[in-house]
């Protein structure tokens, strides 16, 4: 029973990691640059269709493919940020929300025409491996995954506290006027926060590739986790995504195992409402500073 | 002026325009007309297939065209239909989308201009039903490898080769008793419409087949991770594990097992489980996991060459739907010969005499093929397979075995 129990919380705390890149990516745009990216999911896509075509053209192993993904997608960011969201920033609510649903559904299509609805998987020598302690497993993949996912965040919180430009984010998302008066150039900034947080995305479905297959709706299936943590970690709180994240995937797992196999997003979702009802700013009111 | 002279050349012209394309149409109807009055005395039949090219189940779909036209070039290669002075069997492929709106369409459209002497289609049963019910209102008769015991009720023109959804429960259940003496069956289930209907069809039959159930689980489609869900799979006790899911949960469910190190046996079900795409996303991992299918490639002396030809130019074995269509365009060529007639009426009334047990008609597990009322094959039944070496090989029931089943 106990042993059930630890390995339903290291299952979640795995997987938890895969959403914890996802959603400090929405909650960096949205502190930055505030526009909410329903899109995000679709650059998971994209990064795992990446992993996937130079593993099976080029035999790359995914885990290598992460130096390709997250550049070509922090360029995509850079791309996306100076055509589109910027087109769009003065405006109200309801034409950043339609732009980057647009854009979901959009992606989501393309992938469809061009890579079909076929699944795709990577088999690699760890795609299937484990390695246990006593009685827990640990699967290679998700380990590797879940280890790289934190090295990336803590990279990021570094960049953010210890560099110029990390700050001059941080600065122009606390009041871009004041930024701006500060001689920091917000849309240089905004075009880095919008890349990083795209190439976390790439990251994510790189990570993913050697144990989940791609498939052009692939996204929907871990952004609906993400904006559930970006929510319950506070709007914009980088620390606090990554800690929700990690709580989201051990109560789904915890969920599934003790409640049932089709309720574990019930957990979930409970955890949501207290979490709105008690404390509406999410469990870690404020910015990370 | 200028402008009053050009309006009145356009109208000229598009009178024009009318004669020309109207006597082209005339033409066209006469030559029609001509083909179906001359039909039995030579030239072409028509058949219509319907199958998803496109959408989700395109894969598949492309799959069974290829076997459609392989099926009937090797009916024409033969001298196409004797009592029809050597008429050669024609193939109209309508896509029908993956999509139920378009199946309506598309068969309506495909009666209404082709005049087909009988169909056979659509794959997935959801698209058979409907293009069935446009079927029985023409009056043409329908072929179909589709499971759905829906298919048998109140129709006259639909017919059923093959097992029946049924059936396929009833061989799983069996199945388990080939890996253990005491089978404990895990049901996981996806919680739609299909995962409900073909678990709890599980559920009810196992009592009497001797068989367990220590866990009956439905979960969310689309899991992002399996492990809490092998997790549970494990602490159940079972030794055996039936899982009904589409590809991309099946994936995560059979990789996850590997990671927990799980000794269990896997029983997939039909569709998506024994099709050459499963294991080439699956590799390795797919090895000595068993299924049932209504058709399988080593079934009998006449599946297998056709397998061949099929595999020399497509690259891959024939799938179960596959297979089983070229069996059903050789039921219809014999109902054809037996009515000496394309009308649809009498090739319906050939079909539902039917009663073969050589040749390519009878490519059944079984190896016979005779409708009763309800248009089901009262010899059908379903046969039971593992993937061994990259191939499907049957393993079930034990006079129809082609390979040994390899154990865990």
């Amino acid at each position: 029973m106990l042993a059930t129990l630890a390995q339903a919380v290291i299952n979640g705390l795995l997987i938890g990691g895969i959403y914890a890149l996802v959603s400090i990516g929405v909650t960096l745009i949205f502190g930055v640059v505030k526009i909410v990216n329903f899109a995000q999911g679709e650059f998971v896509m994209i990064g795992m269709y990446i992993s996937f075509f130079l593993a099976s053209s080029f035999g790359v192993d995914p885990l290598l493919s992460l130096l390709i993904s997250m550049p070509t997608l922090f360029a995509i960011g850079v791309l996306v940020q100076h055509f589109l969201i910027r087109r769009v920033l003065g405006l109200g609510d309801m034409p950043q929300i339609f732009l980057t649903f647009a854009l979901s559904l959009l992606l989501m299509n393309v992938a469809l025409l061009l890579f079909t609805a076929n699944y795709r998987t990577v088999q690699t020598a760890y795609s299937e491996s484990s390695f246990h302690i006593g009685p827990l497993y640990f699967a290679v993949a998700k380990l590797i995954a879940f280890v790289i996912a934190m090295l990336l965040s803590a990279v990021l919180y570094l960049f953010l506290h210890g560099t110029d430009l990390g700050k001059a984010m941080r600065a122009a998302a606390q009041n871009r006027e004041v930024a701006m008066l500060m001689g920091i150039n917000p849309d240089r900034v905004f075009c880095v926060a919008v890349g990083v947080a795209l190439a976390l995305a790439g990251a994510a479905g790189s990570l993913l590739m050697p144990f989940y297959p791609a498939y052009p709706l692939v996204g929907q299936v871990f952004v609906l986790m993400a904006f559930v943590a970006v929510v319950l970690g506070t709007l914009g709180n980088i620390t606090g995504a990554l800690i929700a994240s990690l709580m989201m995937g051990v109560a789904e797992s915890l969920g599934v195992q003790f409640v049932g196999a089709d309720s574990g997003l019930i957990v979930v979702f409970v955890l949501l409402l207290l979490t709105l009802a008690l404390r509406p700013n999410g469990l870690f009111g404020g910015w990370a500073r | 002026m200028k402008k009053s002279n050009s309006k009145l050349g356009a109208t000229r012209l598009g009178r024009r325009d009318f004669l020309v394309k109207s006597s082209g149409a005339l033409a066209a109807g006469a030559v029609g007309a001509f083909n179906i009055r001359t039909a039995a005395a030579a030239d072409t039949v028509n058949i219509g297939g319907l199958y998803p090219v496109t959408g989700n189940f395109a894969q598949i779909g492309q799959g069974c065209v290829n076997a459609a036209k392989l099926a009937v070039q090797m009916v024409n290669d033969a001298g196409g239909i004797k009592s029809l002075g050597g008429a050669k069997l024609n193939l109209i492929v309508s896509d029908v989308q993956s999509d139920p709106t378009v199946t309506r369409t598309e068969t309506d459209r495909l009666i209404s201009s082709y005049r087909p002497a009988a169909i056979h289609g659509a794959f997935a049963s959801a698209l058979t039903l409907i293009a069935s019910e446009v079927a029985e209102r023409a009056k043409v008769p329908l072929l179909t490898g589709s499971s759905s015991d829906q298919l048998n009720k109140d129709r006259h023109f639909t017919f059923t080769p093959f097992s029946r959804a049924s059936q396929f429960a009833l061989a799983q259940l069996q199945m388990s008793k080939l890996v253990s003496d005491q089978p404990k069956v895990a049901v996981i289930f996806e919680n739609t419409a299909f995962g409900t209907s073909t678990s709890n069809g599980l559920r009810e039959q196992a009592p009497a087949q001797g068989v367990e159930i220590v866990m009956f689980e439905p979960y969310s489609a689309g899991l992002s991770d399996a492990s809490p869900l092998i997790n549970k799979v494990k602490a159940s006790g079972a030794n055996m594990l039936f899982p009904v899911s589409y590809l991309n949960d099946l994936i995560l469910i059979i990789r996850a097992i590997k990671q927990v190190d799980l000794k269990i046996a896997i029983n997939g079900g039909s569709g998506g489980f024994v099709i050459p795409d499963f294991y080439r996303n699956v590799g390795n991992a797919a090895e000595g996991l068993l299924g049932v299918a209504h058709w399988n490639h080593d079934i009998s002396d006449n599946a297998q060459k056709v397998n061949a030809a099929y595999q020399k130019q497509f690259g891959e074995f024939l799938f179960e739907y596959a297979g089983g269509l070229v069996a059903q365009t050789f039921m219809i060529a014999d109902a054809l010969e037996r009515a000496a007639s394309t009308d649809p009426q009498k090739v319906r009334d050939a079909l539902a005499a039917l009663d073969v047990s050589e040749g390519y008609a009878a490519m059944c597990p079984g190896g016979k093929v005779k409708f009763g009322p309800d248009g089901k094959n009262i010899y059908a039944h379903p046969v039971g397979v593992q993937w061994q070496h990259g191939d499907l090989a049957t393993v079930f029931p034990k006079e129809e075995a082609r390979a040994q089943l390899i154990k865990a």
